[in-house]
């Protein structure tokens, strides 16, 4: 059923699009068909005739994929991804760039790029003016909430949910010894430093999440502001914009009472410099950190119910020992590539990323989860109307 | 009369009357004429009684056609073309009902969801009422009404797990289900059912030519003209060859010819004349302002799919600016040919007049929409989308949509009565052309009969 919509709607979009234009210089020439689904193509295949035969280097689809988006997913794809990608398939390079989610879907929707990365999925609007747009979970990923307070000690974290989140960043609540925080964190001692809120300042699919957090926990935050990859934050003293998740990292080693929303994939730099990470309180009340399980957790319940397109938000799910602020990495894809060449190229690498690449020895570096079985099933069939 | 006294042809049948008491003295030629004369008179009435029954046969043809096509306008292709607009403004104001809905709040009223529900209910009669008419004469239409009936089921699922998901308390999942709902609607939906309301126009197109198409006509009367020649040659040719001033059957078969002509040509011109003005004023304006309706739900759902559409930087600003041009009331829109086509002066013209004035002041309400978005101010933007105070988007949206319904409402009228009234006026051609074709050949055959016992 999925399969006939997408196909209904391509056919709509066929009439409406003019075409991708492939900026990226690509030395494809050479390609021959893909590795997935060509069969019987090697000259040196027998018997069987299967995709299993072709795995020689010769068969394999040739050129550079370029990529850009999300800079919480920019670490996994430049430092683990593209090298073993190359390393396993020396005919295709994946170069990857840092630019936020929201330009990673534009890019993707005007054919600037092969694969747009985003932490968000697309919209309902950028789906509808690119109807050939895919939605593709590479991996799991969660949000962290940081903090530069030195005087605590390591091994605690600072309890927030998303009310008192709201107040920080609608500037209600100014430093850190607030009576709003200090009830969530009995035992515990605040300092009095002044609160310095971090922003994201370009279309960020981690101020998606982050907003989406408070707009669930907090109605007036989301009847104020919502959420979105970018926002109107109201005006806070102290409160800092910085680009891209590098920049908020830094701002915030260097910043006492920084508070700042980034990717897991930043944490282990986060703790390295001495920052703290918060334990936030899920749909149950129950404070979380971010821990293999806990994200596990939280994700096992959106599963089942996880739509053929994987257009899903799973912030502030159900689960009571879950975290609440995880996510989908997703890869923003056309389904129509301007050759074969081009699409056996995008299908090989996403293939790989939502199996080889999912192996703990790539998501382990950047904390991420490897996507369940169902999810990695619907993506699969999503890579599978990739074409030309 | 003997047949002592017959002179005979080869053949062995009787010589014509005038050969056996013309005058004596005569060519050779006219002698070897008027000795075929029976045979000629048997061929001539064979000619005029098939001729006759020609008439009748292609004349009740022509009009039947005529007269069916102007039935299925009102009875067929007019309200299917009505159903797959209506289907259309369901679906579309389905989604913008349940969208907003959840904009207000996560536990929308029951009145807001009631209304949901009645909308998918229109939509899926609308749908039932399509499959069952006359698209089966279009493949594209009956393509798209077999996605509509597999994907309105998948719009309602999605719907419904939104639905769900908000009442458990989930509201930034129940948000993305009612996306992926939108563009379930969006890119499915919306443009299967716009596929089947323009193939029904076209249908209504095709029926409205056939109705009032001039072919068929002109040969069947120069059908009337050819028998109407040969009758009266044949009643010269009787006048000549016989005493008789004129055959009484023949006459007969003329006056009825006359009749059927006359009667065939005035029916067929009221009823032209009636299906014209019906089309002109009626149903011509009507399509504008349907295909202006359908843009104008185009423009609230893309203003309300904006709002909705947080990650990503997609706008609908431009498509707005495009779509408001189409549907007016500048020159060249639809509303402006609507407003050119209705009766001056009509509760329709009026109610277009009305809808173009809504119109411009509701632009400036949506445009808002626009500013607000690129300006990420979510709050004032969805409240410009969701508020229903006058002057907001909202308040324009259904005053506007109000006026070009009842506009459509009354050009529907005005087009039934029209059609009607020519349907009414084809409707008793078909028996009197069958009915002057049987006298006709009846008076032929008993007309030159009568002449033929003569030689007996």
């Amino acid at each position: 059923m999925a399969g006939i919509r997408r196909r209904d709607r391509l056919a709509v979009a066929a009439g409406l699009r003019t075409g991708v234009a492939a900026l990226v210089v690509l030395a494809a020439a050479a390609a021959c068909g893909t590795a997935a689904s060509t069969s019987g193509a090697s000259g040196a295949a027998t018997s069987t005739g299967t995709s299993d035969a072709v795995t020689a280097a010769s068969q394999e689809p040739a050129g550079t994929i370029s990529e850009t988006g999300s800079s919480l997913l920019y670490p996994l794809l430049a430092d683990y991804w593209a090298p073993a990608f190359h390393a396993q398939f020396p005919s295709m390079t994946l170069k990857p760039a840092y630019t936020g989610s929201q330009t990673g879907i534009a890019d993707a929707s005007a054919g600037l790029v092969d694969i747009g990365a985003s932490d968000a999925y697309l919209s309902s609007g950028d789906l509808v003016k690119n109807p050939t747009l895919l939605n593709i979970p590479l991996a799991i990923s969660a949000q962290t909430v940081i903090y530069n307070l030195p005087s605590l000690p390591a091994d605690k974290h600072v309890q927030l949910d998303g009310e008192v989140l709201a107040g920080i960043y609608n500037g209600t609540i100014t430093t850190w010894d607030d009576k709003a925080i200090e009830k969530l964190n009995a035992g515990l001692a605040l300092p009095p430093d002044p609160i310095v809120p971090v922003v994201r300042s370009d279309g960020s699919g981690d101020t998606f999440l982050f907003t989406s957090y408070l707009s669930t926990q907090d109605t007036t935050w989301n009847n104020a502001y919502g959420y979105g990859t970018t926002v109107k934050w109201p005006p806070v003293q102290r409160e800092m914009a910085v680009k891209g998740s590098s920049k908020v990292l830094t701002t915030c080693e260097n910043t006492v009472g920084c508070i700042a929303y980034n990717g897991i994939s930043y944490l282990q730099g986060a703790t390295s410099a001495g920052l703290g990470y918060a334990a936030l309180d899920n749909f149950a009340g129950q404070p979380t950190t971010p821990t293999p399980t806990t994200i596990a957790d939280a994700v096992a319940s959106f599963v089942s119910i996880t739509p053929p397109n994987e257009t899903i938000s799973m912030i502030d799910g159900p689960s009571t020992d879950g975290y609440p602020i995880v996510n989908f990495e997703y890869a923003i894809v056309s389904a129509r590539q301007p050759d074969t060449a081009k699409a056996s190229e995008i299908k090989a690498f996403l293939t790989w990323a939502i199996t080889t690449g999912n192996g703990a020895q790539f998501l382990g570096h950047v904390e991420f989860e490897p996507l369940p079985p169902a999810v990695a099933d619907l993506a699969k069939a999503q890579i599978a109307e990739i074409g030309s | 009369m003997t047949a002592t006294l017959t002179p005979r042809t080869q053949d062995g049948r009787a010589q014509s009357g005038r050969a056996r008491n013309g005058p004596t003295g005569r060519s050779g030629r006219r002698a070897a004429a008027t000795a075929t004369t029976p045979a000629t008179l048997r061929t001539l009435m064979i000619v005029l009684v098939l001729l006759s029954l020609l008439w009748g046969a292609f004349g009740g043809w022509v009009a039947s056609q005529h007269s069916s096509a102007a039935s299925a306008l009102t009875g067929v292709d007019e309200p299917l073309s009505l159903d797959a607009r209506q289907m259309y403004a369901s679906i579309a104001d389905a989604d913008v009902t349940i969208t907003t809905a959840f904009l207000v709040s996560s536990a929308p009223q029951l009145a807001v969801l009631q209304h949901y529900q009645f909308d998918i209910a229109g939509a899926s009669a609308d749908l039932a009422k399509l499959q069952r008419g006359g698209a089966s004469e279009s493949q594209a239409a009956n393509a798209a009404l077999q996605t509509l009936v597999e994907s309105l089921p998948v719009y309602t699922g999605y719907v419904a797990d939104a639905e769900s998901e908000y009442s458990l308390g989930f509201p930034l999942t129940g948000g993305s289900f009612l996306q992926v709902a939108s563009e379930e609607a969006h890119l499915v939906l919306l443009p299967n059912a716009n596929t089947v309301f323009t193939q029904e126009n076209a249908a209504l197109a095709a029926a409205s030519s056939q109705a009032t198409g001039l072919p068929t006509v002109i040969a069947a009367l120069v059908l009337a003209l050819v028998t109407a020649i040969v009758l009266l040659r044949a009643q010269r040719w009787l006048t000549r060859r016989t005493n008789r001033v004129f055959s009484a059957g023949l006459v007969l078969a003329s006056l009825a010819l006359l009749i059927s002509v006359v009667w065939i040509a005035a029916g067929f011109l009221a009823a032209r004349s009636n299906l014209d003005n019906g089309i002109d004023h009626g149903s011509s304006p009507a399509q504008s302002l349907a295909q202006a309706s359908i843009k104008v739900q185009q423009i609230r759902g893309d203003a309300v799919l904006n709002v909705i559409s947080r990650s990503g930087g997609t706008s609908f600003s431009t498509d707005f600016l495009t779509a408001k041009a189409l549907v007016g009331p500048g020159s060249g829109s639809l509303l402006a040919a609507a407003a050119a086509a209705e009766t001056g002066g009509s509760p329709a013209a009026n109610l277009v007049a009305a809808a173009g004035q809504q119109a411009t002041s509701w632009y400036t309400a949506n445009g808002t929409v626009y500013t607000l978005g690129n300006a990420s101010d979510y709050r004032h933007e969805r409240d410009a989308v969701i508020g229903t105070q006058a002057g907001s988007s909202a308040a324009g949206y259904k005053v506007l949509e109000g006026d070009i319904e009842s506009a459509i409402g009354d050009d529907q009228t005005t087009f039934e009565n029209a059609a009607s009234a020519g349907a009414n006026a084809l409707d008793p051609l078909e028996p009197v052309v069958i009915t002057a074709s049987l006298l006709m050949a009846i008076g032929s055959a008993w007309g030159l009969s009568r002449r033929l016992a003569e030689y007996r």
